[in-house]
Protein backbone atom coordinates (compact mmCIF):
# COMPACT_ATOMS: atom_id res chain seq x y z
CA UNK A 1 0.00 0.00 0.00
CA UNK A 2 1.21 3.53 -0.88
CA UNK A 3 2.31 5.63 1.83
CA UNK A 4 0.11 8.48 2.27
CA UNK A 5 2.51 10.88 3.31
CA UNK A 6 4.95 10.58 0.77
CA UNK A 7 3.27 9.31 -2.36
CA UNK A 8 2.84 11.46 -5.66
CA UNK A 9 0.49 14.10 -5.55
CA UNK A 10 -2.29 13.60 -8.05
CA UNK A 11 -1.76 15.05 -11.22
CA UNK A 12 -1.86 19.16 -11.37
CA UNK A 13 -1.17 19.07 -7.58
CA UNK A 14 2.16 20.76 -6.61
CA UNK A 15 4.92 20.07 -4.02
CA UNK A 16 5.97 22.78 -2.33
CA UNK A 17 9.77 22.28 -3.41
CA UNK A 18 8.11 22.49 -7.18
CA UNK A 19 6.86 25.85 -6.46
CA UNK A 20 9.66 27.79 -4.77
CA UNK A 21 11.04 31.00 -6.08
CA UNK A 22 14.79 30.25 -4.62
CA UNK A 23 15.27 26.28 -5.57
CA UNK A 24 18.28 26.16 -7.12
CA UNK A 25 18.09 25.51 -10.98
CA UNK A 26 19.08 23.14 -12.52
CA UNK A 27 23.13 23.18 -13.78
CA UNK A 28 22.86 23.78 -17.47
CA UNK A 29 23.25 20.67 -20.09
CA UNK A 30 24.82 20.74 -23.31
CA UNK A 31 22.25 21.44 -26.27
CA UNK A 32 21.42 18.17 -27.92
CA UNK A 33 23.71 17.10 -31.28
CA UNK A 34 21.92 16.01 -34.08
CA UNK A 35 24.12 14.90 -37.08
CA UNK A 36 22.88 14.22 -40.76
CA UNK A 37 24.80 12.82 -43.13
CA UNK A 38 26.71 15.52 -44.75
CA UNK A 39 25.80 13.78 -48.01
CA UNK A 40 21.82 14.07 -48.04
CA UNK A 41 20.06 16.25 -50.50
CA UNK A 42 17.32 18.71 -49.70
CA UNK A 43 15.12 16.23 -49.95
CA UNK A 44 15.64 14.94 -46.58
CA UNK A 45 15.83 17.83 -44.65
CA UNK A 46 12.70 19.17 -46.01
CA UNK A 47 10.57 15.82 -47.01
CA UNK A 48 7.20 15.63 -47.20
CA UNK A 49 6.71 13.83 -43.79
CA UNK A 50 8.41 13.66 -40.56
CA UNK A 51 7.46 10.53 -38.83
CA UNK A 52 8.59 10.92 -34.70
CA UNK A 53 7.91 7.64 -32.85
CA UNK A 54 7.98 7.65 -29.14
CA UNK A 55 5.94 4.99 -27.77
CA UNK A 56 7.16 0.95 -27.74
CA UNK A 57 4.17 0.05 -30.49
CA UNK A 58 5.41 2.82 -32.88
CA UNK A 59 9.15 1.98 -32.46
CA UNK A 60 8.14 -1.89 -33.07
CA UNK A 61 6.28 -0.61 -36.28
CA UNK A 62 8.85 1.71 -37.07
CA UNK A 63 12.15 -0.93 -36.75
CA UNK A 64 10.27 -3.37 -39.58
CA UNK A 65 9.90 -0.78 -41.89
CA UNK A 66 11.57 -2.28 -44.84
CA UNK A 67 14.22 0.21 -47.50
CA UNK A 68 14.70 2.22 -45.36
CA UNK A 69 18.11 4.08 -44.62
CA UNK A 70 20.20 5.67 -41.32
CA UNK A 71 20.49 9.17 -42.38
CA UNK A 72 22.06 10.33 -38.76
CA UNK A 73 21.33 10.37 -35.26
CA UNK A 74 20.39 12.56 -32.00
CA UNK A 75 22.53 12.44 -28.97
CA UNK A 76 21.90 14.02 -25.71
CA UNK A 77 25.08 14.13 -23.80
CA UNK A 78 23.59 13.07 -20.15
CA UNK A 79 22.34 9.61 -21.81
CA UNK A 80 24.69 6.71 -21.36
CA UNK A 81 25.76 5.09 -24.77
CA UNK A 82 27.21 1.92 -22.61
CA UNK A 83 25.48 -0.93 -24.20
CA UNK A 84 24.76 0.28 -27.38
CA UNK A 85 25.64 -1.59 -30.45
CA UNK A 86 27.73 -0.77 -33.31
CA UNK A 87 24.59 -1.05 -35.87
CA UNK A 88 21.13 0.21 -35.14
CA UNK A 89 19.58 -1.91 -33.05
CA UNK A 90 16.33 -1.07 -31.58
CA UNK A 91 17.05 -1.83 -27.86
CA UNK A 92 20.04 0.65 -27.83
CA UNK A 93 19.44 3.75 -25.85
CA UNK A 94 19.94 5.95 -29.21
CA UNK A 95 17.89 7.82 -31.42
CA UNK A 96 18.09 7.15 -34.75
CA UNK A 97 16.61 9.37 -37.70
CA UNK A 98 16.16 7.31 -41.12
CA UNK A 99 14.86 8.10 -44.36
CA UNK A 100 12.20 6.56 -46.59
CA UNK A 101 12.20 6.94 -50.18
CA UNK A 102 10.45 4.25 -51.56
CA UNK A 103 7.55 5.30 -53.78
CA UNK A 104 5.48 6.74 -54.15
CA UNK A 105 5.51 7.71 -49.99
CA UNK A 106 9.03 9.17 -49.06
CA UNK A 107 9.71 10.11 -45.22
CA UNK A 108 11.74 11.12 -42.61
CA UNK A 109 11.52 8.24 -39.45
CA UNK A 110 12.82 9.60 -36.61
CA UNK A 111 13.00 6.40 -33.18
CA UNK A 112 13.17 8.10 -29.78
CA UNK A 113 14.79 5.12 -28.12
CA UNK A 114 15.69 6.35 -24.63
CA UNK A 115 13.59 8.80 -22.11
CA UNK A 116 13.35 12.50 -22.62
CA UNK A 117 13.43 14.33 -19.35
CA UNK A 118 10.80 16.76 -19.44
CA UNK A 119 12.74 19.57 -18.92
CA UNK A 120 15.21 18.50 -22.02
CA UNK A 121 12.20 18.20 -24.47
CA UNK A 122 11.72 21.32 -25.72
CA UNK A 123 15.45 21.77 -26.97
CA UNK A 124 15.07 18.15 -28.62
CA UNK A 125 12.05 19.16 -30.47
CA UNK A 126 13.50 22.45 -31.25
CA UNK A 127 16.80 20.47 -32.33
CA UNK A 128 14.98 18.04 -34.52
CA UNK A 129 12.21 20.29 -36.63
CA UNK A 130 15.50 22.64 -36.41
CA UNK A 131 17.15 20.52 -38.84
CA UNK A 132 14.52 18.82 -40.76
CA UNK A 133 11.24 20.77 -42.04
CA UNK A 134 8.81 18.48 -43.45
CA UNK A 135 5.59 19.60 -45.20
CA UNK A 136 3.79 17.61 -42.18
CA UNK A 137 5.06 16.12 -38.92
CA UNK A 138 3.40 13.11 -37.08
CA UNK A 139 4.14 11.92 -33.84
CA UNK A 140 3.36 8.82 -31.88
CA UNK A 141 3.14 8.96 -28.58
CA UNK A 142 1.68 7.03 -25.64
CA UNK A 143 -1.29 8.28 -23.05
CA UNK A 144 0.02 8.77 -19.59
CA UNK A 145 -2.12 7.02 -16.72
CA UNK A 146 -1.67 10.27 -14.86
CA UNK A 147 -2.78 12.67 -17.76
CA UNK A 148 -5.62 10.98 -18.83
CA UNK A 149 -8.98 12.64 -16.88
CA UNK A 150 -11.18 9.39 -18.35
CA UNK A 151 -10.83 5.57 -17.04
CA UNK A 152 -7.92 3.06 -18.67
CA UNK A 153 -8.50 -0.03 -18.73
CA UNK A 154 -5.33 -2.46 -19.39
CA UNK A 155 -7.77 -4.64 -21.79
CA UNK A 156 -8.60 -1.63 -23.89
CA UNK A 157 -7.19 0.00 -26.85
CA UNK A 158 -7.57 3.88 -27.38
CA UNK A 159 -6.69 6.05 -29.83
CA UNK A 160 -6.33 10.14 -29.82
CA UNK A 161 -4.99 12.37 -32.13
CA UNK A 162 -3.93 16.38 -31.57
CA UNK A 163 -3.74 18.28 -34.38
CA UNK A 164 -1.86 21.83 -34.61
CA UNK A 165 -4.23 24.77 -36.19
CA UNK A 166 -2.97 24.66 -39.50
CA UNK A 167 -3.23 20.94 -39.68
CA UNK A 168 -6.87 21.24 -39.07
CA UNK A 169 -7.48 23.73 -41.39
CA UNK A 170 -5.13 22.75 -44.55
CA UNK A 171 -7.97 20.51 -46.12
CA UNK A 172 -7.55 16.63 -45.52
CA UNK A 173 -6.24 15.71 -42.29
CA UNK A 174 -3.39 13.41 -41.99
CA UNK A 175 -5.10 11.14 -39.85
CA UNK A 176 -8.44 9.92 -40.25
CA UNK A 177 -10.63 7.67 -37.93
CA UNK A 178 -9.02 8.87 -35.17
CA UNK A 179 -11.18 10.99 -32.11
CA UNK A 180 -9.66 13.71 -31.00
CA UNK A 181 -7.67 13.40 -27.22
CA UNK A 182 -11.03 14.52 -25.08
CA UNK A 183 -10.83 18.18 -23.73
CA UNK A 184 -9.41 17.87 -19.83
CA UNK A 185 -6.99 15.16 -20.55
CA UNK A 186 -3.25 16.13 -21.72
CA UNK A 187 -0.50 14.80 -23.53
CA UNK A 188 3.20 15.73 -21.55
CA UNK A 189 6.99 15.09 -22.61
CA UNK A 190 8.61 14.78 -25.93
CA UNK A 191 5.43 14.42 -27.70
CA UNK A 192 3.78 17.19 -26.64
CA UNK A 193 7.19 19.44 -27.10
CA UNK A 194 7.41 18.33 -30.48
CA UNK A 195 3.64 19.63 -31.65
CA UNK A 196 4.12 22.66 -29.52
CA UNK A 197 7.02 23.43 -31.37
CA UNK A 198 5.49 22.44 -34.96
CA UNK A 199 2.15 24.81 -33.48
CA UNK A 200 4.82 28.15 -32.78
CA UNK A 201 6.15 27.37 -36.40
CA UNK A 202 3.02 27.43 -37.97
CA UNK A 203 3.65 24.34 -39.42
CA UNK A 204 1.30 21.15 -39.70
CA UNK A 205 1.25 18.44 -36.86
CA UNK A 206 -0.30 15.57 -35.69
CA UNK A 207 0.43 13.88 -32.71
CA UNK A 208 -1.25 10.52 -31.95
CA UNK A 209 -1.30 9.04 -28.64
CA UNK A 210 -2.46 5.55 -27.95
CA UNK A 211 -2.97 3.40 -24.74
CA UNK A 212 -1.58 0.87 -23.56
CA UNK A 213 1.61 1.89 -23.41
CA UNK A 214 2.90 -1.26 -24.53
CA UNK A 215 0.31 -2.90 -26.12
CA UNK A 216 1.91 -3.68 -29.51
CA UNK A 217 -0.43 -6.75 -29.59
CA UNK A 218 -3.18 -4.15 -29.81
CA UNK A 219 -2.14 -0.60 -30.70
CA UNK A 220 0.42 -2.13 -33.46
CA UNK A 221 -1.99 -2.68 -36.05
CA UNK A 222 -3.78 0.71 -35.41
CA UNK A 223 -0.42 2.17 -36.14
CA UNK A 224 0.25 0.16 -39.19
CA UNK A 225 -3.10 0.92 -40.57
CA UNK A 226 -2.67 4.52 -40.14
CA UNK A 227 1.21 4.44 -42.00
CA UNK A 228 -0.27 2.31 -44.78
CA UNK A 229 -3.03 4.98 -45.34
CA UNK A 230 -0.02 7.23 -46.37
CA UNK A 231 1.38 5.04 -48.96
CA UNK A 232 4.38 4.16 -45.95
CA UNK A 233 5.14 0.32 -46.82
CA UNK A 234 5.45 -1.25 -43.63
CA UNK A 235 6.77 -4.72 -44.30
CA UNK A 236 5.09 -7.76 -43.33
CA UNK A 237 3.03 -8.31 -40.10
CA UNK A 238 4.48 -10.52 -37.53
CA UNK A 239 1.62 -12.48 -35.69
CA UNK A 240 3.83 -13.02 -32.85
CA UNK A 241 5.18 -9.73 -32.96
CA UNK A 242 7.22 -9.25 -29.88
CA UNK A 243 9.56 -7.33 -30.98
CA UNK A 244 10.59 -5.20 -28.15
CA UNK A 245 11.70 -2.16 -28.80
CA UNK A 246 12.12 1.43 -27.32
CA UNK A 247 13.30 2.40 -24.04
CA UNK A 248 10.39 1.72 -21.53
CA UNK A 249 11.28 -2.33 -22.55
CA UNK A 250 15.19 -1.97 -22.74
CA UNK A 251 15.19 0.20 -19.45
CA UNK A 252 14.62 -2.96 -17.46
CA UNK A 253 17.90 -4.94 -18.98
CA UNK A 254 20.32 -1.46 -18.96
CA UNK A 255 22.34 -0.35 -16.72
CA UNK A 256 25.80 1.61 -16.31
CA UNK A 257 26.68 -1.88 -14.54
CA UNK A 258 26.71 -3.90 -17.06
CA UNK A 259 28.13 -3.20 -20.37
CA UNK B 1 9.83 34.09 -24.34
CA UNK B 2 9.02 33.73 -27.56
CA UNK B 3 5.34 35.08 -28.88
CA UNK B 4 3.29 33.78 -32.18
CA UNK B 5 0.04 35.09 -33.52
CA UNK B 6 -2.57 32.43 -33.86
CA UNK B 7 -3.52 33.16 -37.93
CA UNK B 8 -5.98 36.10 -38.72
CA UNK B 9 -5.04 37.72 -35.14
CA UNK B 10 -3.48 41.17 -33.45
CA UNK B 11 -3.15 42.26 -30.20
CA UNK B 12 -5.46 44.91 -29.38
CA UNK B 13 -4.70 48.35 -27.98
CA UNK B 14 -7.86 48.47 -26.02
CA UNK B 15 -6.98 46.18 -23.37
CA UNK B 16 -4.96 47.62 -20.89
CA UNK B 17 -5.11 45.17 -18.41
CA UNK B 18 -3.73 41.80 -18.02
CA UNK B 19 -4.61 38.99 -15.80
CA UNK B 20 -2.06 36.26 -15.16
CA UNK B 21 -2.48 33.12 -12.50
CA UNK B 22 0.23 32.49 -10.53
CA UNK B 23 0.96 28.63 -9.86
CA UNK B 24 -0.89 27.81 -6.17
CA UNK B 25 -1.67 25.38 -3.89
CA UNK B 26 -5.11 23.93 -5.35
CA UNK B 27 -4.63 25.53 -8.86
CA UNK B 28 -6.78 28.16 -7.69
CA UNK B 29 -5.24 31.11 -9.99
CA UNK B 30 -5.08 28.96 -13.08
CA UNK B 31 -8.61 27.80 -12.47
CA UNK B 32 -9.76 31.50 -11.87
CA UNK B 33 -8.39 31.96 -15.42
CA UNK B 34 -10.21 29.30 -16.96
CA UNK B 35 -13.20 30.69 -15.75
CA UNK B 36 -12.67 34.00 -16.37
CA UNK B 37 -11.66 33.08 -20.44
CA UNK B 38 -14.56 31.02 -20.51
CA UNK B 39 -17.23 33.90 -19.43
CA UNK B 40 -16.33 36.79 -21.33
CA UNK B 41 -15.84 34.79 -24.55
CA UNK B 42 -12.14 35.65 -24.47
CA UNK B 43 -10.61 34.52 -28.17
CA UNK B 44 -7.02 32.86 -28.66
CA UNK B 45 -4.36 35.54 -29.66
CA UNK B 46 -1.40 33.74 -29.69
CA UNK B 47 0.99 30.92 -28.33
CA UNK B 48 4.25 31.88 -25.78
CA UNK B 49 6.88 29.77 -26.08
CA UNK B 50 9.39 29.84 -22.67
CA UNK B 51 11.89 27.26 -22.34
CA UNK B 52 11.58 27.50 -18.33
CA UNK B 53 8.09 26.08 -19.36
CA UNK B 54 7.25 21.83 -18.70
CA UNK B 55 5.71 20.84 -22.40
CA UNK B 56 2.22 20.31 -22.00
CA UNK B 57 -0.66 19.88 -24.80
CA UNK B 58 -4.50 19.07 -25.10
CA UNK B 59 -7.75 19.87 -26.43
CA UNK B 60 -9.31 22.25 -26.41
CA UNK B 61 -10.22 23.74 -22.78
CA UNK B 62 -13.14 26.05 -23.18
CA UNK B 63 -15.84 24.25 -25.63
CA UNK B 64 -18.86 24.25 -26.21
CA UNK B 65 -17.63 21.52 -28.07
CA UNK B 66 -13.63 20.11 -28.20
CA UNK B 67 -13.32 20.50 -31.78
CA UNK B 68 -9.61 19.81 -31.81
CA UNK B 69 -8.34 23.05 -31.48
CA UNK B 70 -4.91 22.19 -29.66
CA UNK B 71 -4.08 24.10 -26.69
CA UNK B 72 -0.25 25.01 -25.34
CA UNK B 73 1.22 25.42 -22.10
CA UNK B 74 1.06 29.27 -21.98
CA UNK B 75 -1.55 30.71 -24.28
CA UNK B 76 -2.85 34.84 -24.93
CA UNK B 77 -6.46 35.62 -24.98
CA UNK B 78 -8.13 38.47 -25.26
CA UNK B 79 -11.59 39.91 -24.67
CA UNK B 80 -12.16 43.91 -26.05
CA UNK B 81 -15.37 44.04 -24.81
CA UNK B 82 -14.06 43.90 -21.84
CA UNK B 83 -10.72 45.36 -21.95
CA UNK B 84 -8.88 42.37 -20.73
CA UNK B 85 -6.26 40.37 -21.84
CA UNK B 86 -5.49 37.15 -20.14
CA UNK B 87 -2.54 34.55 -20.03
CA UNK B 88 -3.16 31.10 -19.02
CA UNK B 89 -0.82 28.79 -18.25
CA UNK B 90 -1.42 25.03 -17.90
CA UNK B 91 2.21 23.10 -16.89
CA UNK B 92 4.68 23.77 -14.64
CA UNK B 93 7.74 25.40 -14.23
CA UNK B 94 10.81 23.54 -14.62
CA UNK B 95 12.30 23.77 -10.63
CA UNK B 96 14.56 26.36 -9.58
CA UNK B 97 13.09 28.28 -12.75
CA UNK B 98 10.25 30.58 -11.54
CA UNK B 99 12.46 33.70 -11.09
CA UNK B 100 13.63 33.36 -15.23
CA UNK B 101 10.17 32.44 -16.21
CA UNK B 102 8.68 35.90 -14.25
CA UNK B 103 11.04 37.66 -15.50
CA UNK B 104 10.43 36.81 -19.01
CA UNK B 105 6.83 37.02 -18.53
CA UNK B 106 7.15 40.51 -17.22
CA UNK B 107 9.44 41.67 -20.14
CA UNK B 108 6.84 40.49 -22.50
CA UNK B 109 3.72 41.69 -20.79
CA UNK B 110 5.23 45.41 -20.76
CA UNK B 111 6.65 44.91 -24.41
CA UNK B 112 2.89 44.54 -25.54
CA UNK B 113 2.01 48.06 -23.39
CA UNK B 114 0.11 46.89 -20.79
CA UNK B 115 -0.69 48.82 -17.97
CA UNK B 116 -1.76 47.12 -15.29
CA UNK B 117 -1.20 43.45 -13.87
CA UNK B 118 -3.67 41.48 -12.11
CA UNK B 119 -2.07 38.25 -10.57
CA UNK B 120 -4.50 35.87 -9.41
CA UNK B 121 -3.40 33.17 -7.03
CA UNK B 122 -3.93 31.26 -3.57
CA UNK B 123 -2.46 30.54 -0.22
CA UNK B 124 -2.33 27.59 1.94
CA UNK B 125 -5.02 28.11 4.52
CA UNK B 126 -2.62 25.91 6.92
CA UNK B 127 -0.42 29.32 7.00
CA UNK B 128 -2.88 31.28 8.22
CA UNK B 129 -2.13 32.79 11.72
CA UNK B 130 -5.49 33.30 12.74
CA UNK B 131 -8.71 31.58 11.68
CA UNK B 132 -11.81 34.05 11.86
CA UNK B 133 -15.23 33.19 10.57
CA UNK B 134 -14.99 34.54 7.81
CA UNK B 135 -10.96 34.45 6.84
CA UNK B 136 -12.34 31.52 4.06
CA UNK B 137 -14.07 34.43 2.15
CA UNK B 138 -11.58 37.34 2.84
CA UNK B 139 -10.06 38.04 -0.58
CA UNK B 140 -6.08 39.49 0.26
CA UNK B 141 -4.30 41.70 -2.02
CA UNK B 142 -0.68 43.13 -2.65
CA UNK B 143 -0.34 46.17 -4.79
CA UNK B 144 2.66 48.35 -6.36
CA UNK B 145 0.58 51.37 -5.40
CA UNK B 146 2.28 52.07 -2.45
CA UNK B 147 5.69 50.70 -1.04
CA UNK B 148 3.94 48.79 1.82
CA UNK B 149 1.40 47.14 -0.52
CA UNK B 150 -1.85 48.75 0.08
CA UNK B 151 -3.86 50.33 -2.34
CA UNK B 152 -7.05 52.45 -1.81
CA UNK B 153 -8.67 50.80 -4.65
CA UNK B 154 -8.44 47.09 -2.62
CA UNK B 155 -9.32 48.56 0.46
CA UNK B 156 -12.70 50.15 -1.03
CA UNK B 157 -13.47 46.96 -2.25
CA UNK B 158 -13.05 44.73 0.94
CA UNK B 159 -9.73 43.62 0.06
CA UNK B 160 -7.46 42.75 3.05
CA UNK B 161 -3.89 43.52 2.16
CA UNK B 162 -1.95 41.15 3.05
CA UNK B 163 -0.14 41.56 6.27
CA UNK B 164 3.02 38.89 5.59
CA UNK B 165 3.90 41.54 2.63
CA UNK B 166 7.34 42.83 3.98
CA UNK B 167 9.98 44.66 1.03
CA UNK B 168 11.88 45.20 4.11
CA UNK B 169 12.03 41.19 5.12
CA UNK B 170 15.22 39.15 3.80
CA UNK B 171 13.72 36.86 1.07
CA UNK B 172 11.14 39.89 -0.10
CA UNK B 173 14.22 41.85 -0.90
CA UNK B 174 16.37 39.47 -2.22
CA UNK B 175 13.67 38.75 -4.43
CA UNK B 176 13.44 42.19 -5.25
CA UNK B 177 17.23 41.94 -6.09
CA UNK B 178 16.92 39.10 -8.34
CA UNK B 179 14.02 40.81 -10.18
CA UNK B 180 15.55 43.93 -11.01
CA UNK B 181 18.97 42.04 -11.67
CA UNK B 182 20.93 43.42 -9.03
CA UNK B 183 22.01 40.03 -8.27
CA UNK B 184 21.21 36.02 -9.26
CA UNK B 185 20.86 33.21 -7.41
CA UNK B 186 24.67 32.65 -6.91
CA UNK B 187 24.80 35.47 -4.98
CA UNK B 188 21.97 33.97 -2.29
CA UNK B 189 22.43 34.72 0.76
CA UNK B 190 22.64 31.70 3.54
CA UNK B 191 19.26 31.02 4.48
CA UNK B 192 20.51 28.07 6.41
CA UNK B 193 18.64 29.33 9.47
CA UNK B 194 14.96 27.29 9.96
CA UNK B 195 12.66 28.82 7.82
CA UNK B 196 10.31 31.09 9.40
CA UNK B 197 6.39 31.61 8.46
CA UNK B 198 7.34 34.44 6.75
CA UNK B 199 9.80 32.73 4.30
CA UNK B 200 6.76 31.17 3.00
CA UNK B 201 5.02 34.16 1.14
CA UNK B 202 7.87 35.51 -1.07
CA UNK B 203 8.67 31.76 -1.60
CA UNK B 204 5.74 31.57 -4.00
CA UNK B 205 5.32 32.35 -7.64
CA UNK B 206 3.01 34.97 -6.95
CA UNK B 207 5.43 36.64 -5.48
CA UNK B 208 8.11 36.21 -8.20
CA UNK B 209 5.70 37.54 -10.92
CA UNK B 210 4.98 40.71 -8.73
CA UNK B 211 8.47 41.95 -7.92
CA UNK B 212 9.23 41.29 -11.81
CA UNK B 213 5.90 43.20 -12.96
CA UNK B 214 6.77 45.65 -10.48
CA UNK B 215 10.89 46.10 -11.42
CA UNK B 216 9.84 46.71 -15.11
CA UNK B 217 7.58 49.87 -13.86
CA UNK B 218 4.36 48.39 -14.32
CA UNK B 219 1.63 48.36 -11.88
CA UNK B 220 0.82 44.87 -10.72
CA UNK B 221 -2.09 44.25 -8.25
CA UNK B 222 -1.75 41.09 -6.42
CA UNK B 223 -5.51 39.02 -5.49
CA UNK B 224 -4.96 35.94 -3.06
CA UNK B 225 -7.51 33.78 -0.91
CA UNK B 226 -6.37 30.84 1.77
CA UNK B 227 -7.44 27.28 0.39
CA UNK B 228 -6.41 23.84 1.09
CA UNK B 229 -6.00 20.94 -1.89
CA UNK B 230 -9.43 19.43 -2.53
CA UNK B 231 -12.26 20.63 -4.95
CA UNK B 232 -11.06 23.91 -5.24
CA UNK B 233 -13.18 24.64 -7.84
CA UNK B 234 -15.25 27.50 -4.91
CA UNK B 235 -12.03 29.10 -4.55
CA UNK B 236 -11.46 29.83 -8.35
CA UNK B 237 -15.31 31.02 -7.86
CA UNK B 238 -14.12 33.23 -5.52
CA UNK B 239 -10.73 34.81 -7.49
CA UNK B 240 -12.86 35.60 -10.56
CA UNK B 241 -15.22 37.32 -8.61
CA UNK B 242 -12.62 39.39 -6.82
CA UNK B 243 -10.59 40.74 -10.16
CA UNK B 244 -14.11 40.86 -11.82
CA UNK B 245 -14.76 43.68 -9.24
CA UNK B 246 -11.56 44.87 -9.29
CA UNK B 247 -11.49 45.56 -13.31
CA UNK B 248 -15.50 47.07 -12.78
CA UNK B 249 -17.02 44.25 -14.76
CA UNK B 250 -20.08 42.28 -13.58
CA UNK B 251 -19.89 38.33 -13.66
CA UNK B 252 -23.79 38.43 -14.29
CA UNK B 253 -23.24 40.45 -17.28
CA UNK B 254 -19.56 38.88 -18.85
CA UNK B 255 -20.87 36.62 -21.49
CA UNK B 256 -23.21 39.35 -22.86
CA UNK B 257 -26.10 36.60 -23.17
CA UNK B 258 -29.29 37.30 -21.57
CA UNK B 259 -29.27 34.81 -18.74
CA UNK B 260 -25.55 36.51 -17.89
CA UNK B 261 -23.71 34.35 -15.19
CA UNK B 262 -20.21 32.00 -15.72
CA UNK B 263 -19.96 30.07 -17.86
CA UNK B 264 -18.13 26.83 -16.98
CA UNK B 265 -15.43 25.71 -19.00
CA UNK B 266 -16.01 22.27 -20.94
CA UNK B 267 -12.79 21.27 -19.01
CA UNK B 268 -13.67 21.20 -16.16
CA UNK B 269 -16.23 18.29 -16.72
CA UNK B 270 -13.40 15.60 -15.78
CA UNK B 271 -10.93 18.41 -13.86
CA UNK B 272 -10.95 16.27 -10.93
CA UNK B 273 -11.01 12.78 -12.93
CA UNK B 274 -13.54 10.27 -13.97
CA UNK B 275 -16.53 9.59 -11.74
CA UNK B 276 -16.48 6.84 -9.43
CA UNK B 277 -17.24 3.29 -10.97
CA UNK B 278 -20.43 2.72 -10.02
CA UNK B 279 -20.27 -0.86 -11.45
CA UNK B 280 -18.68 -2.23 -8.28
CA UNK B 281 -22.57 -1.06 -6.26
Amino acid sequence: MEDVVTESPPPSRFFQEDLDNFATPPPPLPPPLLLLDPKLGPDHIRPPLLIVALSAPSLAVLHRIPHKILIGTLILPETPLAGNSLEPCPRDRSCYIYAVDHRPASAVLVAVQFPVAAERARAVAKSLLGAIQAERVLIFGSIGSQNYRGRLAVDETLAFKLETVEERSGGQPLVQGVDYLPSGSVMDGLGAAVIAECQMRRAKGTLVATWPANGRSTVVPIIRSLLQGLSIDVGASDADDEFDAGWSFSSRYVSDLYT
Amino acid sequence: MEFTLEEGRNLSADCPSILLPGLSIGNVGQLAVDLLISSTGAKRVGFLDEPSLLPCVGNDAYGPEPEGVLALPLEAYESPPHALTLIQQRSPVIKGMMVEFAKNLADFVSSIGKKHVIILSSLDSGRMKKIVASSDMQVYYVSSTNNDGNDSDCERLGFKRLEEYDPTQRRWKYLNELAEGKTDHEDEPSFEDELVHDDYYPGLPFAALFSCCKAKGLKVTCLLCYCSEGDNIADSFQLADAACKLLRLTPDKLSGHVEGGWNIPLSWQSVYGPPPDMSLF
